[in-house]
């Protein structure tokens, strides 16, 4: 669900803002949060983004940070600064990394909202966060009811992802 | 490839399969999507929702929807590619591809094109489409390693292969009411609205031959695809495979 919903946000923002997504082609980005349960691959490919649970792949470049690192990132603050401070980790291509993060701060959109999913436990609690989110986008949308309804369906038939996610080519 | 496969639980010649699942379409075609909302509750629209939502489908995309039948996955890609996308609905079967026809008049969807062909043999041209979908179809195809091949061929690097179909439950509660429910209900409801045991007889059958998550995961990414996850939906009654190609 955590998935469904990152990935539809950051394709959502992606479109909206007119991104080009162009420089970060064929690139795949490990994204692992370290106080929060999330671990990912952006896919960035085809002038989108997938966002897949295998970690396994070889990714073009790690970043690793906290999530309020993450949040300050969004609100702006200078990725040499924290990279100076140790406040995030990135191993491999620094360059990629330095184009995702000038693609998010070009965002304009409450992400602590959309990982705020993250942290809840409680089921009713996580939903209605996700519906908010929804019903956010939606507000912004060109068919607000489509929106809803999307998010809507993935509550009735709770989707999970897979454990395993990709054959080991190594 | 071996001289038998699975039709249901009965062995047949592998070149009698494709004839008897055209005799089972051409069977249900006219009471096709009474009898999907009968017998899913009406979750099938929800699923099916939900592999639209996932599919990561954009304005002016090029999307193929095999097995397609009465065109649901259809008309929504249509919304989503726009004007400037194009949707092709296919299917092997004549007369469910009419019926996708007819409802889509009906729907008042127009600019898609129907194409009737097997999954097995794609008419199209390499890395030609952004994303290929199949819903509860490939468990009907006799070879699906092919149509997997086949899938990947026309689809463009960073293309999505989507595959929605009937899986494995963990759930031991979810199993037992699910087999009682496909053995005993559905071919009764089957015989009940649409005056054929048969057909839905094989249906039920067919879900229980097809390959679980895992191996369909696997068969994906021995397919080519970079990359295969699946999602469990409904406790994993159907699961939907997404394979990107890189
Ligand atoms: C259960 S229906 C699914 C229809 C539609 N996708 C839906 O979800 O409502 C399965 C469809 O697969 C089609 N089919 C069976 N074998 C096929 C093949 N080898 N190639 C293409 N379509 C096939 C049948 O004709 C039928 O319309």
């Amino acid at each position: 669900m955590q998935h469904f919903a990152l990935e539809q946000a950051l394709n959502y923002l992606i479109q909206t803002g007119e991104i080009d997504l162009k420089p970060l082609d064929n690139k795949t980005i490990r994204f692992s949060l370290q106080d929060l349960p999330l671990d990912v691959n952006f896919v960035c490919t085809n002038d989108r983004i997938f966002v897949i649970s295998d970690t396994n792949r070889n990714s073009d470049v790690d970043i690793s940070l906290g999530a309020s690192v993450f949040f300050a990132l969004f609100k702006g603050e200078d990725l040499t600064d924290l990279l100076r401070q140790d406040k995030i980790v990135i191993h491999g291509d620094v360059k990629t990394a330095q184009l995702l993060v000038d693609l998010l701060q070009t965002v304009d959109i409450d992400l602590e909202e959309v990982l705020s999913q993250y942290t809840g436990d409680i089921v009713a609690h996580k939903a209605g966060k996700i519906a908010k989110n929804f019903k956010k986008i939606a507000q912004k949308s060109s068919n607000p009811l489509d929106a809803i309804k999307d998010g809507l369906s993935a509550l009735l038939i709770t989707p999970t992802v897979s454990k395993l996610y990709k054959k080991d080519r190594h | 490839m071996n001289n038998t496969t699975h039709f249901g639980f009965k062995d047949v010649a592998t070149e009698d399969k494709q004839n008897l699942v055209k005799g089972v379409f051409d069977s249900v075609a006219s009471k096709y999507d009474l009898m999907n909302d009968v017998l899913s509750f009406g979750a099938h629209r929800l699923w099916k929702r939900y592999t639209i939502a996932s599919s990561n489908v954009k304005i002016g995309d090029k999307v193929l929807d095999i097995a397609g039948g009465t065109g649901d996955l259809a008309i929504s890609f249509r919304k989503k590619v726009g004007e400037s996308g194009h949707v092709i609905l296919s299917d092997i079967n004549a007369a469910m591809l009419g019926e996708g026809r007819k409802n889509l008049i009906n729907k008042g969807v127009f600019g898609v094109d129907f194409v009737q062909l097997n999954a097995q043999y794609l008419p199209f041209a390499d890395n030609s489409f952004d994303c290929v979908s199949i819903a509860f179809g490939l468990r009907n195809v006799t070879d699906k390693d092919q149509a997997l091949s086949e899938m990947y061929r026309i689809l463009k690097p960073g293309g999505c292969l989507l595959i929605l179909e009937f899986s494995k439950t963990d759930s031991e509660f979810l199993k037992k009411f699910y087999d009682f429910y496909s053995f005993n209900v559905m071919p009764t409801l089957g015989e009940i609205i649409a005056d054929d045991k048969e057909s839905y007889q094989y249906l039920a059958e067919s879900i229980r031959k097809h390959p679980d998550q895992e191996t369909l995961k696997d068969m994906v990414l021995n397919a080519g695809f970079g990359f295969c996850e699946y999602h469990n939906l409904s406790g994993g009654i159907v699961a939907l495979h997404k394979g990107i190609k890189v």
